[in-house]
């Protein structure tokens, strides 16, 4: 991992288009940080975008169209019936 | 049309010129930037099916403002990731999760999708808010009485 001291105000450049700017420091501990980056490069805090990553996997990767066409077929079963 | 293989095993018609562009993809599928939407009957859930990457298939239903209130506000570098003018421009989805509770199907209120309808652009909009519930109970599974 590369490692930089920088001061209040400084900033880090990222190719050619992403900066990350040094706002505050406070209480020694917490460190606020700017980002400017182009809109489709996306930006979060780590450990909410892990609960969105496992989350997207658990309700995406798992059949949801299978279900969707089970429970359609369900609709239908339902409705056959009502109409009997 | 294009045929897409889906993770149903089937291949399903989606039409390319129906195609949503996610330009920042979805958290944890990031290389899947183009979707199609695959309706079955059932209800107001829609699959947002991936074209690039099969296995990426999702649920999603729109926003209900008398259950969880008005819709989010989309902070404008994303306005600008869809090329929304303003928030009238933005439609708000709810990803669901079948796969997640025996009796529920959740909804996460954390990541809900925006979609610019005229210009075909969408993305997930990650909310920090630690109060949003990630899988708040949606509706009944179907078959659970």
């Amino acid at each position: 991992m590369l490692v930089l001291r920088r001061k209040v105000g400084q900033v880090i450049q990222i190719n050619d288009d992403i900066r990350i700017i040094i706002q505050d420091v406070q209480n020694e501990h917490i460190v606020r940080i700017g980002i400017e980056a182009p809109p489709e490069i996306p930006v979060h805090r780590l450990e909410i975008y892990n609960l969105i990553q496992e989350e997207n996997k658990s309700a995406g990767s798992a059949g949801a169209l299978n279900w969707l066409k089970g429970a359609s077929r369900d609709d239908s079963s339902k409705n056959e019936f009502d109409d009997s | 049309m294009t045929a897409v293989k889906t993770n149903s095993m089937t291949a399903e018609s989606v039409a390319t010129n129906e195609a949503f562009h996610f330009p920042q993809g979805l958290a944890g599928f990031s290389d899947a930037t183009e979707f199609g939407f695959i309706y079955e009957g059932h209800g107001d859930i829609v699959c947002l099916q991936s074209i690039d990457q099969p296995e990426a298939a999702f649920l999603i239903t729109a926003w209900d403002e008398e259950r969880l209130g008005p819709h989010p506000t989309l902070p404008k570098e994303q306005c600008n990731c869809i090329k929304a003018q303003n928030q009238e421009d933005v439609m708000w989805m709810l990803v669901l999760n079948p796969f997640a509770d025996s009796s529920w199907v959740t909804a996460n209120l954390k990541a809900p999708i925006a979609l610019n309808l005229q210009e075909k652009l969408g993305l997930q909009c990650i909310r920090p808010d630690p109060t949003l519930d990630i899988r708040y109970h949606w509706m009944k599974q179907p078959d659970s009485k």
